[in-house]
């Protein structure tokens, strides 16, 4: 990636060029300002974070410090990163990484391929990992033909830990010291891939999104996290946004109680009476894709079905369905997070789409204790990019007992074959136990005077681009209003 | 109960009455006029929340007027109509708009009916709307159920159209009609105002709420409301709640086509009338106290004044009972009265100094006649003595003549004669000087069933003595009567005397009793207490009435020989003794003596 130095950038400024030109250009310095709902309280990438806010939070802002092996790219496969070329044997028991040449670390030293091999061993001990040259060499613990993607994982990010106890990595930004909910990187100035544009990044941490939109609009940050449903304000004010491909996915889970093949109907009922297509089109203003399985379109087998759940023509078939019903059983509680209001949103779009099929959804956002709900609204974040892995997650979050309620089935593990894959994720719906409503991508709201140069502000995986982001040092008279995607 | 008892209590009767009557007459009189002054009041106040309750129709049809003809839904509207208008972009339009202009209620509806917008019920969109149409577009503000997330809520409600392109677009909104549209309202103070939404087939008291939120205990209303629900129009009632009674006027409130769908109540509390009949009441009850204290010390001085004059005429009346007559002639004139009272004391005084003339008169008169017995007694006893004396005289004065035997003979029997005619008379003398010499009693313990023994073992021998007729003797003690504090010798002689007497009253024989017995003291001769009765009875010839009433007398006596002094004497013992003494007899039924000692303690 071609980037400007910070030399030739202040000789640019010196000439004085014409202002239009300094807006369209791209030039360094200045703090880029963002807000996050999470809080990070470690920065070690082999720690495991305390909720899925921090977890949210360390995916997205950890790589920024450490950069693991290889990355994935725009198009859905590999890109070298810390590692410039890898291969592994027939079997995926042995692989062999080459290290990038002239890695300079956040405290000035060069990475040394040891270095990387003492960190990854400090991640998972059962890796038998050495060193040859300027090439690691592991042997998994089991053979994996795509184990480069588990090292994409940025739990495997290479963090070199030095004398002093310190964590330094070899990523765009280093960690400066911090404050309180306030976390300070500043721009490596040796990164192998070029300075970034922004001198320093000041994350504000534990912001509620709507607090963090408010920021945006009154021009106090520069970067953050908005709901779908936020999107047209940000066009009504005339600032962009940025997102991901789907990462999340709502989804419909029955509890136990009314997971039996006595309450099927009502299930397939509450199923196919979801109008996903007004609720992605309108509610989440186009920003979402209509799910009909649990993966995302981009990963799954089955998203040619959707065609099959689009919104009934009419809701008459599906009312004698249930009129014969009882009225306690076509009477249901959704359960969602108080803390969501997007997954209230959308609950409460749901409850209209089944009632008019005959069913009555109360939705149930408690603070405390609650009665015990018959169904939940979850919403399933995933980063992982391979089918089998984003599926592992998705049954790790589900938990056993959901999986066992919705399939006899037993889920594949990571590294299984696709079709595997494939056959459980269609598994997991067919006794509607688990019912797909949504999938979302990782949406943020970009301030007046960001720009970015050589891609997206927001990688599809979800990563953020902050070192390709530029801020324009006056904001432009008038904007027009389009997505950066 | 004593006359100024019954003076105060009838003087303090009268007053309660008068205070009883007087205080619920005002209080009465005062909750007419108040129960007629809340009436109006609720009047009133039913005509200020209609008035208030059109007023905001108004304002609601003008505010959504307002909202249709503005840039942004106008804007808005035209950008709906364009052939490939994108709705989605208008999904939180209502939501915006509604917050802006503080309604509750608010739906953009395309004309064929669509939701493109709701604020009260976001989720709604794409579904068709059940009650924003053209025809109500034209209309004021009218009520209407209005669906929300989970329940359904009564609204007042305005629809207007925005005409654009080909088509339009429908503006329905207004407010719930809920707590808070009750709070706007501003009931003043005593009064609530109350809403029932009819929103349920069956009434129910769920659905009825105060500015405070659901009415804890609606059932009393819920008779009412069922009558406004059936009848459609106005009606009251009285309800108590646990705050009181209260007026409650439910006024219909009828939607577009006529059908209630809810009832405004307004509710007066009558806590306050409640609390001004309550002051009354209590103040009459403090005038009323004040009154009775009064009253009672008035008719305490009052029969004070009114008793006072009669009490101490009767403790002169006492006085003169008492024999101390000089006495109450002195206090009569002490007694200050008026009127009837005032001639009652001088009448009194009257009665009182006739009485102690007469008594004067009479007891001169009882002295002349004892004087006059003493002398009649004396003469009879001097004279039998005396006529012995004159005829030896004589015989000696003839003897003088006669020989010295037959002097001396003559001499002798002459002596011997005058010696016994002044030993007689110094018999006479020695009992008229004994009785005027009687002496004090001396008091001692006595048993007088000993007494009884003692005195008859004197009479014994007499009455057993040949030749003599035979009188039967009847001893009868009682020997649980004990002792008495008496003179046993004083108290012998009395019984001994009324023993004599008996003995006297049959020379021709007889039956003679005695006996003893204890009996409850008739309280005129002593404390109060047990006293012993000695009964002497015999079978003789009886007394008058005559001789009865002057038995006592001294010198007074039925016997040809007798001195008068010896039942003189009983009874001065007796009086010693604070006892008394009567006789019961008729003419030839003999007579019963009684002799009464009161018992007391040794």
């Amino acid at each position: 990636m071609k980037r400007f130095t910070f030399a030739s950038a202040a000789i640019a400024s010196a000439i004085a060029a014409p202002i239009v030109l300094q807006a369209a250009r791209p030039h360094y310095g200045g703090t880029l300002r963002i807000e996050m709902p999470g809080v990070i309280r470690t920065f070690d990438p082999a720690a495991s974070p305390a909720d899925a806010a921090e977890s949210a939070a360390r995916a997205r802002v950890l790589p920024l410090v450490f950069e693991t092996l290889v990355a994935a790219d725009v198009s859905g496969g590999l890109r070298p990163q810390l590692a410039t070329s890898w291969e592994g044997d027939r079997a995926g028991q042995r692989w062999r990484f080459r290290i990038r040449d002239g890695v300079t670390l956040h405290d000035g030293s060069r990475l040394q391929a040891v270095q990387v091999a003492a960190a990854l061993r400090a991640r998972d001990r059962a890796w038998k990992i050495g060193v040859d040259g300027d090439v690691v060499v592991i042997e998994p613990d089991r053979a994996l033909a795509d184990f480069p993607w588990e090292l994409a994982d940025a739990r495997n990010a290479i963090a070199i830990r030095t004398a002093t106890g310190d964590l330094v990595g070899s990523g765009p930004f280093r960690l400066e010291p911090t404050e309180p909910r306030r976390i300070m990187l500043g721009a490596h100035e040796d990164y192998w891939g070029g300075r970034p544009f922004v001198d320093t990044v000041q994350i504000a941490e534990g912001r509620a999104l709507g607090d963090a939109l408010a920021s945006l609009e009154l021009g106090r940050a520069d970067f953050v996290p908005v709901r779908p449903i936020d999107l047209r304000r940000l066009v009504q004010r005339g600032l962009r946004s940025a997102g991901s491909r789907p990462l999340e996915t709502f989804v419909l889970v029955f509890e136990p109680h009314r997971a039996l093949p006595s309450d099927q109907r009502v299930r397939r009922v509450v199923a196919t009476a979801i109008d996903r297509a007004t609720l992605s089109t309108v509610l989440l203003q186009r920003q979402s894709e209509a799910a009909a399985a649990v993966l995302p379109p981009w990963l799954s087998g089955y998203a040619s079905m959707f065609q099959s759940a689009a919104p009934p023509s009419g809701y008459a078939p599906a009312r004698t369905e249930v009129s014969s019903l009882p009225p306690e059983q076509r009477t249901l509680t959704l359960r969602v997070d108080a803390a969501d209001p997007l997954a209230q949103a959308i609950a409460e779009r749901i409850a209209v789409d089944v009632r008019e099929a005959g069913i009555t959804i109360k939705v149930q956002a408690p603070a405390g204790l609650a009665p015990r709900p018959d169904v939940r609204l979850v919403r399933l974040t995933f980063d992982a990019t391979t089918a089998d892995r984003v599926l592992a997650a998705i049954v790790g979050a589900l938990g056993t007992r959901v999986i066992s309620l919705a399939t006899s089935e037993v889920p594949p593990g990571v590294g299984a074959p696709l079709d595997a894959v494939y056959r459980m994720e269609r598994a997991l719906v067919e006794r509607d136990v688990i019912v797909p409503v949504v999938h979302l991508p990782a949406l943020y709201g970009l301030g007046e005077r960001v720009e970015s140069w050589g891609g997206p502000a927001v990688w599809p995986s979800g990563a953020w681009n902050l070192a390709n982001i530029w801020l324009r040092s006056d904001a432009p008279t008038e904007k027009a209003d389009r997505p950066d995607r | 109960m004593t006359l100024r008892t019954r003076l105060v209590a009838l003087v303090s009767a009268t007053v309660t009455v008068t205070v009883v009557l007087v205080t619920s007459a005002v209080s009465s009189s005062a909750r007419r006029a108040f129960a007629s002054l809340d009436a109006q009041r609720t009047a009133a106040l039913v005509a200020q929340f209609r008035r208030e309750f059109e007023i905001d129709a108004e304002q609601i049809a003008a505010g959504i007027e307002r909202l249709a003809g503005s840039d942004a839904v106008l804007h808005t509207a035209g950008d709906l109509a364009r052939s490939r208008a994108d709705r989605a972009a208008y999904v939180n339009e209502a939501t915006s708009l509604a917050a802006a202009q503080g309604l509750d209620i608010l739906d953009l509806v395309t004309d064929e009916g669509t939701i493109v917008s709701s604020a009260q019920w976001p989720a709604r969109f794409g579904y068709r709307h059940s009650w924003a149409n053209a025809a109500a577009a034209g209309a004021g503000a009218f009520l209407q159920p209005v669906e929300l997330p989970g329940e359904t809520a009564l609204g007042l409600v305005a629809v207007r159209k925005v005409a654009a392109g080909a088509g339009g677009l429908l503006v329905a909104g207004g407010r719930r009609l809920d707590r808070s549209f009750l709070q706007t309202l501003a009931p003043p103070a005593g009064t609530r105002a109350l809403l029932y939404r009819n929103l349920e087939p069956a009434g129910s008291g769920h659905q009825l709420i105060d500015a405070s939120g659901r009415v804890a205990q609606p059932a009393p209303f819920v008779p009412l409301i069922a009558r406004v629900r059936e009848s459609g129009r106005e009606a009251s009632d009285a309800i108590d709640g646990p705050d009181g009674s209260e007026t409650v006027t439910a006024i219909p409130l009828k939607g577009r086509d006529g059908s209630v769908l809810g009832a405004l109540l307004v509710a007066s509390s009558g806590r306050e009338l409640a609390a001004l009949v309550s002051r009354i009441r209590w103040s009459g009850v403090a005038f009323g106290a004040l009154g009775l204290a009064t009253g009672f010390l008035l008719s305490y001085v009052v029969a004070a004044r009114v008793t006072r004059p009669v009490e101490q005429l009767a403790e002169s009346s006492r006085t003169v009972a008492r024999g101390d007559w000089d006495a109450a002639l002195d206090a009569v004139p002490g007694v200050h009265a008026s009127g009837e009272i005032e001639e009652l004391a001088r009448a009194f005084e009257a009665m009182t100094r006739q009485l102690v003339d007469q008594r004067e008169r009479l007891i001169q008169t009882e002295r002349v006649a004892a004087w006059r017995e003493l002398a009649r007694r004396l003469a009879h006893e001097l004279k039998n003595p005396l006529f012995p004396l004159r005829v030896t005289i004589d015989n000696l004065r003839r003897a003088k003549t006669l020989a010295g035997a037959e002097f001396d003979e003559v001499f002798d029997e002459s002596v011997a004669t005058m010696t016994s005619g002044l030993q007689n008379l110094n018999t006479v003398i020695g009992r008229f000087s004994d009785f005027a010499r009687m002496p004090p009693p001396q008091f001692a313990a006595v048993s007088p069933n000993d007494v009884v023994r003692e005195s008859v073992r004197l009479f014994r021998a007499q009455l057993d003595a040949p030749g003599r007729p035979a009188i039967a003797l009847t001893v009868d003690l009682d020997e649980s009567i004990g002792t008495i504090r008496a003179d046993a010798e004083q108290l012998g002689r009395a019984v001994q005397n009324l023993l004599l007497n008996a003995i006297d009253a049959m020379p021709s024989g007889g039956e003679l009793a005695i006996r003893t017995r204890r009996v409850a003291d008739s309280g005129d001769a002593g404390d109060a207490g047990g006293a012993v009765r000695i009964d002497v009875s015999d079978t003789g010839e009886g007394l008058t009435d005559e001789e009865r009433q002057r038995l006592f007398t001294p010198y007074y006596t039925t016997k040809q020989h007798g001195t008068g002094l010896g039942l003189a004497i009983v009874q001065s013992v007796v009086a010693d003794h604070a006892g008394k003494i009567w006789v019961e007899s008729e003419r030839g039924r003999g007579a019963t003596f009684h002799i009464e000692i009161p018992q007391t303690p040794a």
